[in-house]
């Protein structure tokens, strides 16, 4: 059975998996007679919290005879309103992945041997202690995707004395969050439901799934609002549009830039709200006038005459109008001018009055744990900065210190930076750019530790792979995920017994912390952590469970309160930019790279996400993988036109190159995409061989990106790549 | 007795395939076993373009060829509407599949014929559908067509000129009904 993929020895394997034979038996092999016998069995429903991507939706699972079965949205969560996607439904049966390993791993000689737990925590304290001597605490780092326990991660690194708490964000988000903060004081959400225009920029909510802006979007339209896309693709939300405005990718600025300056121009914006509640509007209208509609529309495609049409049918509904907040696409972290955007499409709500409004942009409600401390005094947190240079004057002062710039980490590591990294709930080997460059980095590590069920493409590489438990198999922290307009609180709770011999990510911080003597940060069961952080939300440890999700705390108010900027009102123009020698008001700023016009074979390289994949993490589940399959989805969207022009028919196999990789994959043509890119759906490209439903299966963006880092926010730059795209 | 049915709103459909896996789950399928499926369409050229998709499943026909062509009696149809497969009568000679204008029924490893099923052990315990109730733009309504105070019931009443039903010219009488485009 496994032991062809997985490089261990068939005793060592064996060892490894004793203890769990009959799990695995009963679990993995058998689903046929497990399913017939299921149909007169009793069902036990368990609330928890979806492990199939970082929307961590409320769920009940259901389980017959030991094993799961089901699971349906929990009808009271704010972030999915009783519905799940696909990959909510599908990731449940990688619990019984053949793939998953079965105990510690311990690298030996290139290939990999099953150890004891205790083992795996020994000699890890005592390599750890190693380099703490030698290069000190800075040098550690922690990367993770955001899970719940990222509390206790950050807690670790900070007993630990280091700075170095990473997230995926600066391949994801932090242009946006960086906007957001310098224009309203923190990000913000969007009152889809009660809109009248909604405008989505960027962004694909029935695509890149979000379950609670769909059903808000298909609620609002039963009430006659108006949703207009902006994406170079015709996306899976721009099926429930009634105008796809097709914009060049790269330049949703200037589109933006141009409603601000009809909004200006033609007075459309709401007085009252300008005067009262934003500043620098004496200075945006001196500088708008640069960015009329005809100057737009030679730029990004989009007709003067439609922008023009758009901002007044906009403004009509102001402020039950509003301009998505946003995500990855467009202002996220894609291109060199993803931070004006961000500000352009901040500054365009904040005009339509709609801050803080019913059907506009709102500040929602979000629980408050509470601290473990005085109980378990905080450990004092490290002494100096992080070293990728988040937060500092020269270096990326608009970059996210919380999040870090965690695709520098193997830039770091090269640099003899950073030493030791531990990997947990993430895999920067298939998501960050340039994978011949992160695994260089990663292995250049002097020890690496991951924690993860499977043998992603990262944890084939480390020293040390921890079996962290499947989400249906362990309870973890308490989670705040579900915000809105009333706060909700959540928690992740065991829904079957543990198959392998895997700890959950929770313990296994407590137990690296014990292990490396810093015990007294972490002297407190789950449990009596869980009942701390609950206690001023007034709700009790034992409903939560009970119930999966309870509501805590105030129902949000419309209404303009002191924001978080330095005026305290809302920065059309920014004192903060301008002091730190960038433009107070947001300028036209071209990308870095665009293909050349006069090349036909020549475009700019986008991605996005298809309902069923999140990230690199659902390709190796069968039941998702099995529609990638079914429908042909693993190709690149290329336009029919510009396909034609280069000799690609519909199926062929193009060859696709960029300065730093090449790849080889089969074409879709399509009227719904901007001639001048090409789409490639992100998830696929699989290079571990460990996962052997994915292995090799279609290309990653990834393979393709050149290490960008944003001059000022530091993020990745992902859809600044020209390929090269010719008939194989 | 009630007489069970259902509406798929054409414009709703955003092609995630949630209703495919909470199906799969909710039935005990494999992977490549499924009992709905969608058809993708595109119109138009760049930039005015648009296009759907189209869900699709046993149309519990009041009219069922694969009823009638079935030398069993496995395939057949209930009072109340549903079409179901008895396996144990099942003989595997793919008649039905054959006959099913729709291409909704797989053959299952065991080597008899499956296919929707409208979850009906499920509905008649209280429930719904998984793929209605999985869906988030509420592509799917299903209910009793024959009480009036039912929300399919009165959504029919409602939309009568926007629905239509796929392949009406061989009069199987399908009891899904489709909201136009």
């Amino acid at each position: 059975m496994q032991t062809k993929p997985l490089k261990i020895s068939r005793r060592s394997f064996l060892q490894g998996s004793a203890v769990t034979a009959g799990a695995l038996s009963m679990g993995l092999l058998d689903f046929q007679s497990w399913a017939k016998e299921s149909a007169q069995t009793p069902v036990t429903r368990i609330p928890t919290i979806c492990g199939g991507c970082g929307n961590r939706c409320a769920i009940f699972a259901f389980v017959k005879n030991g094993r799961i079965w089901k699971v349906e949205g929990n009808p009271e969560a704010n972030g999915n309103q009783g519905v799940l996607c696909p990959k909510g439904h599908g990731y449940i049966h990688d619990l019984y992945n053949p793939n998953r390993i079965r105990s510690p791993l311990k690298r030996v000689n290139g290939s990999f041997q099953a150890i004891s737990w205790e083992q795996a925590y020994k000699e890890i304290a005592q390599k750890i202690n190693l380099i703490l001597l030698d290069n000190g605490p800075e040098s550690i780092f922690w990367v993770n995707y955001p899970q719940s326990n990222q509390a206790y991660a950050l807690r670790l690194m900070h007993s630990m004395g280091s700075p170095h708490y990473f997230t995926h964000g600066s391949t994801c988000f932090t242009a946006r969050n960086a906007a957001w903060n310098f224009t309203v004081g923190k990000l913000p959400s969007n009152d889809l439901a009660n809109s009248r225009f909604i405008m989505i920029v960027g962004r694909n909510p029935a695509g890149g799934i979000d379950l609670a802006q769909v059903k808000d979007i298909v609620k609002a339209k039963e009430k006659g609002a108006k949703v207009v896309v902006v994406d170079p693709r015709h996306n899976e939300t721009a099926i429930l549009a009634d105008e796809w405005l097709p914009v060049k990718p790269g330049t949703d600025l200037a589109l933006l830039l141009a409603m601000i300056n009809v909004m200006v121009e033609e007075k459309l914006y709401d007085k009252a709200f300008v005067a009262n509640n934003t500043v620098g509007f004496a200075q945006l209208e001196d500088e708008i006038i640069n960015y009329p509609p005809q100057w737009a529309e030679k730029i990004c495609d989009i007709p003067a005459e439609t922008i023009i049409r758009l901002t007044r049918e906009m403004a009509h509904e102001k402020p039950h109008a509003l301009i998505h907040r946003g995500y990855h696409g467009a202002i996220g972290a894609q291109y060199l001018n993803s931070f004006q955007t961000a500000r352009a499409l901040a500054i365009a709500n904040a005009l339509l009055g709609n801050i803080n409004r019913k059907g506009g942009i709102y500040f929602p409600e979000s629980a408050e744990l509470g601290e473990l401390q005085p109980a378990h005094p905080a450990p004092a947190g490290p002494a100096g900065p992080k070293a990728d240079g988040t937060g500092i004057p020269g270096r990326y002062p608009l970059g996210s210190y919380g999040d870090g710039i965690s695709h520098a980490i193997p830039e770091l590591a090269l640099r003899g930076v950073l030493k030791c990294g531990f990997v947990y709930h993430h895999n920067p080997l298939r998501t960050n750019p340039n994978p011949k460059r992160v695994i260089a980095g990663y292995k250049k590590l002097d020890l690496l530790v991951v924690i993860d069920p499977v043998l992603s493409e990262t944890a084939s590489i480390a020293h040390y792979v921890l079996p962290g438990t499947f989400y249906l198999e362990a309870n973890e922290a308490v989670d705040t995920k579900h915000y809105g307009k009333r706060a909700q609180v959540t928690i992740p709770q065991k829904v079957v017994e543990p198959l392998f011999d895997s700890r959950s990510g929770f313990q296994i911080i407590v137990d690296l912390a014990s292990n490396l003597g810093i015990g007294k940060y972490f002297n407190f069961t789950l449990d009596q952590a869980n009942e701390l952080r609950l206690k001023p939300l007034g709700v009790t440890l034992k409903d939560l469970k009970a119930r999966g999700i309870l509501p805590v705390g105030q129902t949000w108010k419309e209404g303009f309160g002191k924001l978080g900027t330095p005026s305290g009102k809302v920065e059309l123009a920014s004192s903060a930019l301008e002091n730190l020698g960038y433009p107070a008001i947001p300028r036209w700023e071209a990308p870095l790279v665009s293909p050349d016009d006069k090349d036909p074979h020549s475009f700019r390289l986008i991605h996005g996400k298809q309902a069923i994949h999140t990230h690199a993490m659902t390709a190796n589940q069968p039941y998702l993988m099995a529609i990638s399959r079914r429908y042909d989805m693993i190709r690149l969207l290329i336009n029919r036109k510009r396909a034609e022009k280069i000799g690609l028919k519909d199926g062929d196999v193009a060859e696709i190159k960029s300065l730093v990789g090449e790849g080889k994959i089969r074409v879709k043509l399509t009227e719904g995409l901007h001639p001048s890119c090409v789409w490639l759906p992100s998830g696929y490209g699989i290079f571990s061989k460990y996962l052997t439903t994915a292995y090799d299966q279609g290309l990653s963006y990834n393979d393709f990106l050149p290490t960008l880092f944003d001059p000022t926010v530091g993020h990745a730059m992902s859809s600044e790549v020209i390929v090269q795209v010719k008939k194989a | 007795m009630a007489r069970y049915g259902m509406v798929i709103d054409e414009t709703k459909c955003v092609g995630c395939y949630a209703c495919r896996v909470a199906c799969q789950n909710q039935n005990h399928l494999r992977e490549n076993e499924a009992y709905n499926y969608l058809e993708e369409r595109e119109f138009g050229q760049f930039p005015h373009f648009n296009r759907e998709f189209l869900p699709i499943q046993c149309q519990h026909c009041d009219n069922p060829p694969c009823v009638s062509v079935c030398p069993t009696g496995a395939s057949h149809k209930r009072k109340d509407g549903v079409v179901l497969v008895n396996e144990k009568d099942c003989i595997g000679c793919k008649y039905c599949i054959a006959a099913c204008p729709y291409n909704v029924r797989i053959i299952k490893q065991e080597g008899y014929i499956e296919k929707c099923r409208f979850c009906i052990d499920f509905v008649e315990e209280g429930g719904k559908p998984a793929c209605v109730t999985t869906c988030m733009t509420g592509v799917r309504m299903f209910g009793d067509l024959d009480d009036p105070t039912s929300a399919i019931a009165q959504f029919i009443a409602r939309n009568g000129h926007h629905l239509r039903v796929l392949k009406r010219e061989m009069n199987t009488k399908p009891r899904i009904l489709y909201r136009k485009a």
